[in-house]
């Protein structure tokens, strides 16, 4: 009997698509793509958007410059409030520009100065605490702002003065007030990130490209042919990835100068300083993929399999601390993490080179081995 | 006498597959030699290897008495290539595609100018040199690759299937260009499975299969000693026995049948 043509475009439709996911189940990276990738986008998005109590133990600064006995009381019973929140970690010293410096390496997210003469301007009737915040982070900031004030408005409860605290002869006045002038806003912590990221991404995906989509094409060969080193046809791909990674990082910087009115605080040199190191130890990596790669779909599952997770890591589009400790760990070992995390200290707060200076140490190391290592690889890999 | 390109023992194994097995020819210098052999005989991976895209797992190879691993650089500079896949950039133009290579070769200014614009006049071209090789036919393209290959007056030239995929016109272009270049004191070694292009272009003929050379030898040496009338014939003598045979044995009885279906035809079942 013969088929009805329904019937046998059926069949024939059938056909295609056993024949269609024959291929796809043969080419492994492709099939633990599709298993992982799911997976790795619920962990990223379920901590970008943090439910209440996801974030806890924030760490702040407390700095006692108030060495009188009054000053001093106020500050522990502030602490003592302030550890028992659940939501911040406090940590006590008298210097003043070092919890500054620990602010702008983004190890403590505020800091509370008791400045000296508070007991005996309390004695008087009234007196201020100053309270510094991290202005790179617009989440962490309204979190940790709120549980500072709601503590000082605990100071004299009854519930103190019967736990053994003293009550505050006078009024106690809380200024919040940032490294930086002015108020920042989703717009300062989100533009050093992703200047940062628009620039090394190219250096990560666009070598491993563009030498793959070579090989395929076969104008590879055309280069390996000519007198010249392999390794002046790997560095001018690289030096191309590079002048392409600026380009797309000042365009990202002057969209989110000129039409997002992010302001630029830092020193231009060490901001280029730290991109630059970034384009290169991504380049390098980049490198070190191509050696291993040969065709363009092979090249983009790897990449996309690193580069997009590394982006949600790296702190670039939301803070850290709104991961679990285990997903933190991993985000200190990338180095995209490195290179947000100095590029805005630098931008917004105008961060001192000593205060970047282990990103920017650190990033050097890490470009360096990775070139030693790409470069002998690669060459390997074009002359087999 | 010395040999515009040479191969002793030449063997190339990946993984444990010995694509090339020891093979050693000589070629004399201005004259085409042809390689012909089957889809997967080795020659891609032989030439591949004279021309210093792959390292050789043993043996040897010179071109024009540099050696390919020692000398790499010099082979390279007086050794042209065409190859199946186009060594052409679509998104430049036919003349910046010649730049390009010209200036990888160390060739620059008027000297430059003046060689893109024979060549590109030689290949008829030089109407088109500012538009996009992308836009190009694949007959067009295939002049310019080869043109492309001839920008740094190479010494030797190799054509890997050098007339596959093009239409029937371009394939006498491209085989009148290349029998031009012989002229022109260049060596020149042609890789092809076409019987008549092997036959029409070479003087000395390799035939490979499964790694090796089978023989070679000048076209008429080879045509006499398998008593064959062509080169296809020797070709099939060397390489094709079995499946001939098998093909002849299964139409004289053994599982095929000839039967009459209709006045002067014959169906075969």
């Amino acid at each position: 009997m013969e088929a009805t043509p329904l019937g046998s475009g059926i069949r024939h439709a059938l056909l295609i698509a056993r024949k269609d996911l024959t291929e796809f189940y043969r080419v492994r990276p492709r099939l633990v793509t599709m298993i992982l990738f799911p997976i790795i986008l619920m962990l990223l998005f379920g901590y970008m958007f943090p439910s209440s109590g996801s974030v806890s133990h924030v760490p702040i600064a407390v700095v006692v410059q108030d060495q009188s006995p009054q000053g001093l009381a106020i500050a522990q019973r502030f602490t003592y409030l302030a550890q028992s929140s659940g939501l911040l970690d406090v940590e006590t010293t008298d210097s003043l520009s070092w919890a500054q410096r620990q602010l702008v390496m983004n190890n403590v997210y505020a800091i509370v100065i008791f400045p000296r003469g508070l007991g005996a301007q309390l004695s008087s009737g009234g007196g201020t605490v100053e309270v510094i915040l991290d202005q790179l982070n617009p989440t962490l900031d309204s979190a940790v702002r709120g549980e500072i004030a709601q503590i000082f408005s605990q100071m004299d409860a009854p519930a103190q003065i019967s736990a053994g605290f003293p009550a505050s002869p006078g009024t106690l006045d809380v200024v919040f007030q940032g490294l930086v002038p002015g108020a920042t806003g989703s717009f300062e912590f989100l533009a050093p990130g992703i200047v940062a990221m628009t620039a090394i991404v190219g250096g990560l995906s666009g070598l491993a490209m563009t030498f793959s989509r070579e090989r395929e094409l076969g104008t590879l060969d055309g280069l390996l042919m000519a007198p010249i080193s392999r390794l002046s046809i790997l560095f001018g791909k690289g030096i191309a990835q590079i002048v392409r990674g600026a380009m797309s990082s000042v365009i990202v910087f002057v969209i989110s100068v000129a039409l997002f009115g992010v302001k630029v605080y830092g020193n231009p040199l060490l901001m280029i300083l730290v991109l630059l190191e970034g384009i290169l130890a991504f380049t390098g990596m980049g490198m070190l993929f191509t050696s291993f790669v040969s065709d363009q779909e092979s090249a983009q599952l790897i990449i996309m399999m690193i580069q997009f997770p590394m982006i949600f890591l790296s702190g670039a589009l939301f803070p850290l601390l709104q991961l679990p400790w285990w997903l933190r760990m991993i985000s200190y070992i990338l180095p995209l993490t490195y290179v947000v995390s100095a590029f805005r200290a630098e931008m917004v707060l105008n961060a001192p080179f000593s205060a970047i200076a282990p990103q920017v140490y650190g990033l050097a190391i890490f470009t360096v081995a990775v070139f030693a290592l790409a470069v002998p690889l690669f060459q390997r890999a074009v002359t087999r | 006498m010395s040999y515009a390109v040479e191969t002793e023992n030449l063997t190339k194994a990946f993984n444990g597959f010995v694509a090339v097995n020891g093979v050693s020819i000589r070629v004399r210098r201005g004259t085409i030699f042809g390689l012909l052999g089957p889809n997967g005989a080795g020659k891609s991976t032989l030439l591949r290897m004279v021309c210093t895209l792959l390292r050789p797992t043993s043996g040897r190879a010179y071109v024009e008495g540099f050696d390919v691993e020692r000398e790499p650089n010099s082979v390279r500079r007086i050794i042209g290539v065409v190859q199946e896949k186009l060594l052409l950039y679509p998104v430049l133009t036919a003349k910046e595609n010649l730049e390009l290579f010209g200036r990888l070769y160390g060739i620059d200014g008027e000297e430059l100018r003046r060689k893109v614009r024979d060549l590109l006049e030689e290949v008829k071209l030089w109407g088109f040199r500012d538009r996009p090789v992308g836009t190009f036919s694949t007959g067009m393209r295939q002049r310019l690759n080869i043109a492309r290959a001839l920008i740094h007056d190479p010494r030797v030239i190799i054509l890997d299937e050098p007339t596959n995929t093009l239409d029937p016109q371009s394939v006498r272009w491209v085989r009148d260009y290349v029998k031009g270049l012989k002229g022109r004191g260049l060596t020149v070694i042609v890789t092809t499975h076409d019987m008549h292009e092997a036959e029409e272009l070479s003087e000395e003929l390799a035939i490979m299969d499964r790694g090796q050379v089978l023989d070679v030898g000048p076209v008429n040496e080879l045509k006499s000693k398998y008593h064959a009338s062509t080169v296809e014939d020797v070709f099939l003598e060397l390489t094709g026995r079995e499946l001939r045979d098998e093909l002849s044995g299964r139409i004289s009885g053994r599982g095929w049948r000839r039967r009459r279906s209709g006045p002067g035809s014959a169906t075969l079942s």
